[in-house]
């Protein structure tokens, strides 16, 4: 595999083309480019959408960690989404002088923006509780609806679903649960009586620490890409999907661990030395259950699983981004339109500027960026399948017609997914799907 | 003759495999009792992986033992051996596939030099770094 997909272009063609319906977008592939067109309007989409993301991401990734870590087995966690000032704090491993592995130029610590909009709101000062009673605050549930399709969907390659079951996990669990229900006897008369219950709490809070250990990455590479596309660092959507491959190669060996904190005291329920990684054990099953799978959210339109509307194998479940129909009602709480609120507070005025041009300007901003996040998921899974083919298979420079049929086979197994006719991938084709 | 580890060091094409080897702490394993298999990547092939992925399995001993460990399988085998059989079981867990005999393709890296046997095993050397998936 080489540093960049760009390197690896190739000019004349050593396979006959591909007859896939989706066989333009294939050779594009094949070309070392993305599922998006390379055009500039879309650059600036997914860019000023990323950046937008980056900072309530900012906060996800810190609270689930602060739930995962602290907050734990409270039986009554009304709290959970005050996170601590230590939390807010915690350096970022990927962006600060602190960091080994540095990615974004900027702090380590929560995003200035981030902790402006926690301040203030969309209605003003106030104190924190009013803020959150109020629902004027970081949409924290569309994070945890990102966890519970992790948790829900499991068995998505990886090691992490399969340890969650093995007896290693299930004492440091029981450790891990007795110390914290320490001079408690009610809980623990209930976990006597009820073992399998509070286990199964404490794996879905590993997926907590899972998925926040996923997006501490996330976050310092989109407020990067917002940085360099500042400064007029991109030229086109191919070099920002290569900064995206060379970012998951870079953190793919990241440590994916859950650990509890009671104090000063540290309780490994899942430890470092286990040799999880962020690549096969976080970012493959989140983009599996999170961009492909997640669930039929109640809303804008019912599912009647009798009539098979809903396939009776998860793997067949296509209710994530790709797909999805974007008309945020709000009804049922449905969670994207849960970030496209959050993403709201943070666009950049140049993604507010292109909403006001086009289509109902402010009146259905919610929906144009829902269609602009779209548009940039799409990228990220390009970056994904790149690398991918980069890890597992051939160059695109490859001389071998067979090396670059393997790579052909892939890709078009890759664009399979995206026959069945609520995927949007014909539509991000066009600028004017808005 | 030399064990598998004394005679990567002899070539001189395998430093970073062997530094890697020591940071993972995966040199007792491989000098204790036992034959191996060891598809060995060339330092070009290191080289070739993007900035910073190295450096963060370096950093993180038990992830890069994983890593390492897919290129290990427990039983000293020829190439005459593995072409026989379409998948191995690696010393991770996770198949390495035999993709092609002639040339001999090991998952998506190809053998540039087999068989070279050892004490305590053979080494097969490889022009890529291979992982599971």
């Amino acid at each position: 595999m080489t540093a960049t997909v760009a390197s690896e272009r190739i000019k004349a063609p050593l396979i006959p083309p591909s007859t896939h319906r989706y066989a333009d977008v294939i050779h594009r592939l094949e070309a070392g480019g993305s599922m998006l067109p390379d055009t500039p309007e879309n650059l600036k989409q997914i860019i000023g959408i990323y950046k937008a993301y980056a900072v309530p991401m900012d906060f996800y990734w810190r609270d689930l960690l602060y739930i995962a870590e602290r907050v734990f087995l409270n039986p009554l966690p009304a709290f959970k989404y005050f996170i601590s000032q230590e939390y807010l704090d915690r350096p970022n491993s990927y962006a600060g002088d602190q960091s080994k592995l540095r990615i974004w130029r900027g702090g380590e610590t929560a995003h200035p923006e981030l902790l402006e909009f926690m301040e203030r709101g969309e209605t003003g000062r106030m104190p924190k509780l009013l803020h959150h009673l109020w629902h004027d605050r970081v949409n924290m549930e569309f994070a945890e609806a990102c966890m519970q399709a992790m948790l829900w969907h499991q068995g998505m390659g990886g090691r992490f679903n399969n340890y969650l079951e093995s007896d290693a996990y299930k004492a440091n669990a029981d450790r891990a649960i007795k110390a914290y229900f320490k001079g408690n006897p009610l809980m623990l008369g209930l976990y006597a009586l009820f073992p399998e219950m509070f286990l199964e709490q404490v794996r879905q809070l590993s997926y907590y620490a899972n998925l926040g250990l996923f997006w501490e990455v996330m976050a310092p590479v989109f407020f990067e890409m917002s940085d360099i596309y500042d400064e007029g660092g991109f030229k086109g959507v191919p070099d920002a999907m290569d900064f995206l491959v060379n970012g998951i190669f870079a953190v793919a060996g990241r440590p994916i661990y859950h650990h509890l904190y009671i104090g000063d005291e540290c309780y490994e329920i899942i430890p470092k030395s286990e040799g999880f990684t962020w690549l096969y054990e976080a970012a493959l099953p989140y983009v599996e259950a999170v961009f492909y799978r997640t669930a039929p959210f109640r809303g804008t339109k019912s599912y009647n699983a009798q009539a098979d509307q809903v396939p009776a194998d998860q793997a067949d479940f296509h209710y994530g981004i790709l797909y999805a129909d974007l008309f945020p009602v709000g009804s049922a709480g449905i969670p994207p339109t849960l970030l496209m609120q959050d993403m709201l507070h943070f666009l950049p005025p140049y993604l507010k500027e292109i909403y006001r041009e086009h289509k109902r300007g402010e009146e259905d901003e919610l929906i144009q960026l829902g269609v602009t996040f779209q548009r940039s998921m799409y990228n990220v899974t390009s970056a994904v399948i790149q690398a991918l083919r980069g890890a597992l298979l051939y160059p695109l420079d490859d001389t071998n017609p067979e090396h670059l049929m393997a790579n052909r086979r892939f890709f078009e197994a890759q664009m399979d997914r995206f026959l069945r006719p609520e995927a949007r991938l014909s539509d991000i084709q066009s600028q004017d799907y808005r | 003759m030399a064990s598998i580890l004394e005679t990567a060091a002899s070539v001189g094409v395998f430093n970073t495999l062997l530094a890697a080897v020591d940071a993972a702490g995966l040199r007792g394993a491989l000098e204790g009792p036992g034959l191996f298999t060891v598809f060995a990547p060339v330092d070009d092939a290191f080289a070739a992986l993007p900035p910073g992925t190295v450096q963060t399995l370096v950093d993180n001993p038990p992830q890069l033992a994983r890593i390492l460990k897919y290129h290990v399988l427990s039983g000293a085998f020829s190439r005459e051996q593995l072409v026989a059989q379409e998948n191995w079981d690696s010393l991770e867990g996770a198949p390495i596939p035999i993709r092609s005999t002639d040339p001999f393709e090991v998952k998506n890296a190809t053998v540039v030099t087999a068989d070279v046997v050892c004490d305590n095993g053979v080494v097969h050397v490889i022009d890529r770094v291979i992982l599971p998936g």
